[in-house]
């Protein structure tokens, strides 16, 4: 034990140790996070590699946004006896025109769903492109598509929550293209619509279907992607020539097959 | 730093301090309520406290927890596996092992549970869609606002509890007398390929507009046809498909007339039409949604419609 | 027995997460550093498009007119139209156009759950398709060639989704009075009736003119019909009885038009002398 007086930097140290420590001793939560923040990853990895990051950016844009947004929204397709207005659609001029910065927060989350859809297609491409969806990340990249088509269902959900003449035609023709699949088509249209036709009940489905079924399934996908991601590690760029993982070098298709043969041989006897 | 302690020095087991706290707890509400129960309380927890405390200081009997012998009906217990945790291994003399009926009954009374939330809820959310469909015939007013051989744009509300969401638009044509009895030509505006609504091919005279009850009749000076903005359907004036992806003819009202006035029906679907006005051969089929066909080969891709 | 090409994968990850732990760099800062700057990005460019939409909107900022980045909202949902286009947001114009492409009945579905479903299958079935442990570009060209394809066929199909136009009565009507000045009959009233009843008829569905209107049934461009000079008597007997005198003509009859109406119409064909 010293026993000298600390210095001020240390006992600054101390105190944000202290709470740091208590936590991590009794959850171990602070250990995980800075194994996530101080692992290794590749020197050479590229700009494109942070398209992912950027679309879960975007995609907590969305969340935060749309949380706030549903502080102000009605979905309730019946007409306001005063104004003649259907509520849901009143409810989003409201937003528009009339609340403290509506506009603002209503034209975040409704370009943020553009950009959300935009960064996940580029970032599937640049995994693509990349080979990240080789073994062992085969399962990320499943979990990545699922994760787009849940995207792009909250965007047709979505679409239809202002409630005018866009959204409900938008959603008409929607709902009777999934009616067009075999056999179940039908049924799925009406369990879409609930009922025959889109009726006083359809606005609050969609209106569930986009706050909390898909967000739910959006949050556990992504929370595997990123799990995932931290476990199998991130890869080089497939141009760079320090690329990790490519080994001594090998001597060329030996029994026909291409493997992972280095470009040129990299230092001896690493 | 003390060396850790072997045998901490704890009180055994005992109930008397819930009875303190029920006697506390008793009195405060008595307090509130009625003095007896106060009483009452008060009583209770001295009894009990004074118990509690003659535990306490009953000597050190009490120092170690009694060791519980062990209960192996089957024998010494069997040591546990290597590796990581695992179910328990049954005793080779065992025939139905104490664990196996526990997970099973784990596993049975899970999905019980799992059963009687999910079942209704799920319920909840996939059958109301199913049930109590259709609608009431709608009455489209009297028989003199549907001049003979015209088609006249029909906007109504099919179903004035739910409101301007039911609101619909039909063409209707008084075809003339047909056996005796008026004939009308009704079709909905809904495109037989993916739903968007038909537009009539020619200009309307809204002079001629007239009203009765939610009902709005607009007349049209002539039309050639129906076509759909979305992707390009062209239909005949007897709804037949002519050009473009539909995969029927629009689809139709049946109708009713009463007391002098039209009274729309069920629709349904048309594969296609012959002829046309009074006399058409109208081929009818289940209402289906849009984007299915309704005979040839394709439609067995569609073998049960759900209920309209 | 795990197989050769196993047990290689399983050396070269091995191989990758030492190379990592020797040479790699802690994520925090130099990656997340990147990270961070382009999530900005993506937060300024998202507040910027919302500042754009709600301050370039006409009137106020408060209407239904469309600003730069289209509308803030359309009018309420009206079931009972018969009058509006529907259109999907931006990102589905793809699938919008392919089912604008499949205009055979028979090959709807294709467009509708056939070809998307399709593509779902094949893009969750990627990494089993490609087992190659090959990840150089330039030894891929399966993959660049399906890559530059699909970006392609997508952009071109959301740009063609974008700009499909349909010939509607409303938005037709407006553009009379350009017809009337691009084909010099401003100054003939009985024209000019006649090209507004052009414009409601759905002429326009099958038939194209001065660069609107559909090309449907092998209907013909209009625009120049009045310099063949086939008479007025001519163009009111054939919209009368399209088949009397074209054989096999699909169009159908626009006789319930009425002779006035008719002769209009046929007025304004007989003008149309294709335009300056």
């Amino acid at each position: 034990m010293a026993t000298r007086r600390l210095t001020r930097s240390q006992q600054l140290q101390q105190t944000i140790l202290y709470p740091l420590d208590w936590l991590e001793e009794r959850s171990g939560l602070v250990g995980g996070v800075k194994y996530f923040l101080f692992r290794k990853v590749p020197g050479d990895i590229n700009w494109f590699q942070t398209l992912g990051s950027a679309a879960l950016t975007a995609f907590l844009v969305q969340a935060l946004t749309g949380v706030i947004l549903a502080m102000y929204y009605k979905p309730d397709p019946t007409i306001d006896p005063v104004t003649h207005l259907p509520v849901a659609y009143q409810s989003v001029t409201h937003i528009t025109n009339d609340v403290f910065a509506g506009w603002l927060v209503r034209g975040m989350h409704r370009w943020g769903a553009s950009v959300f859809i935009i960064l996940m297609f580029l970032h599937m491409g640049r995994v693509f492109l990349f080979g990240a969806y080789k073994y062992p990340r085969e399962l990320n990249w499943i979990i990545g598509v699922l994760i787009l088509a849940s995207g792009l269902g909250e965007g047709f959900t979505g679409y239809l929550l202002p409630w005018d003449q866009t959204a409900y035609w938008a959603t008409v023709v929607g709902i009777n293209i999934n009616g067009t699949a075999p056999f179940l088509g039908p049924f799925l249209a009406q369990f879409l619509q609930g009922g025959t036709y889109i009726n006083a009940d359809t606005l609050p489905r969609f209106y569930s279907i986009h706050m909390l079924l898909i967000p739910g399934a959006l949050f556990a996908l992504i929370g595997l992607h990123l799990y995932l991601v931290v476990r199998l590690g991130v890869t080089s760029p497939p141009w760079s020539k320090e690329a990790a993982g490519t080994g001594p070098l090998e001597p060329p298709s030996q029994n026909g097959r291409s493997g992972l043969v280095s470009p040129r041989a990299r230092r001896r006897g690493r | 730093m003390q060396p850790p302690d072997e045998h901490p020095h704890v009180p055994g087991p005992s109930l008397w301090p819930v009875g303190v706290a029920i006697g506390i707890v008793v009195l405060l509400v008595g307090l509130i309520v009625s003095w007896y129960i106060a009483g009452i309380g008060a009583l209770m927890a001295v009894v009990f406290g004074f118990l509690w405390v003659r535990d306490l200081t009953a000597g050190t009997a009490l120092v170690h927890a009694p060791e519980v012998p062990p209960e192996s009906p089957t024998g010494p217990a069997l040591p546990a596996p290597a590796g990581g945790p695992a179910m328990p291994p049954a005793a080779p003399e065992e025939r139905y092992p104490r664990a196996k009926f526990l997970e099973l009954s784990t596993l049975g009374l899970g999905g019980v549970i799992g059963g009687i939330v999910t079942v209704p809820a799920v319920g909840f959310m996939v059958i109301p869609p199913f049930l109590k469909q259709g609608q009431k015939d709608h009455d489209l007013g009297p028989l003199s606002d549907y001049p003979q051989g015209k088609y006249v744009v029909a906007t109504f509300t099919a179903d004035a509890s739910q409101g301007d969401v039911s609101r619909r638009t039909a063409y209707v044509r008084y075809n003339g007398q047909q056996n005796g009895l008026p004939s009308f030509t009704i079709i909905s505006n809904h495109c037989a390929h993916l739903g968007c609504p038909v537009q009539p091919n020619g200009p309307l005279d809204p002079k001629g507009t007239k009203q009765f009850a939610d009902v709005t009749l607009i007349p049209t000076v002539s039309i050639a046809g129906f076509g759909c903005p979305c992707h390009g359907g062209q239909y005949d004036t007897e709804g037949n498909r002519i050009a473009g992806p539909p995969v029927r003819a629009l689809d139709r009202y049946s109708f009713s007339i009463r007391n002098g006035h039209l009274f729309l029906g069920r629709p349904f679907s048309v594969s296609h039409v012959d002829g046309s006005g009074a006399t058409a051969v109208i081929h009818k089929w289940t209402q289906s949604f849009p984007g299915e066909p309704v005979n040839g080969i394709e439609s067995w891709l569609y073998p049960v419609q759900p209920p309209h | 027995m795990p197989s050769d090409r196993l047990v290689e994968r399983r050396r070269v990850f091995q191989q990758y997460k030492e190379d990592v732990k020797d040479r790699g760099k802690p994520f925090y800062p130099y990656a997340m550093f990147h990270d961070t700057v382009m999530s900005l990005v993506v937060v300024t460019v998202i507040l910027g498009l919302a500042i754009i939409w709600k301050y370039t909107t006409p009137g106020n900022h408060h209407t239904t007119a469309a600003g730069w980045l289209g509308k803030l909202y359309d009018k309420p949902a009206d079931p009972g139209t018969i009058n509006f286009v529907p259109r999907p947001d931006w990102y589905f114009y793809f699938l919008f156009y392919l089912l604008r492409i499949f205009k055979w009945p028979h090959s709807v579905i294709l467009g509708t759950i056939g070809i998307p479903t399709i593509a779902l299958v094949l893009l969750l079935a990627i990494p089993f398709l490609d087992v190659r442990a090959e990840r150089r570009l330039l030894r891929r060209p399966v993959a660049i060639v399906a890559s530059i394809l699909v970006v392609l066929s997508m952009g071109v199909l959301t740009y063609k989704g974008a700009t499909a136009k349909e010939a509607l009565g409303t938005e037709l009507l407006a553009k009379v009075p350009s017809w009337a000045k691009k084909q010099g009959f401003s100054n003939n009233p009985t024209a000019i009736a006649g090209a507004r009843l052009f414009a409601e008829s759905g002429c326009l569905n099958c038939h194209t003119y001065l660069g609107t209107g559909g090309h449907n049934l092998g209907a013909p461009n209009l625009s120049a019909e009045g310099a063949k000079n086939k008479g007025i008597a001519f163009q009111i007997s054939h919209l009368k009885c399209p088949a009397c005198v074209n054989s096999g003509s699909p169009m159908p009859s626009f006789a319930g038009l009425g002779q006035a109406n008719l002769t209009k119409l046929a007025t304004f064909l007989e003008a149309s002398k294709g335009g300056k």
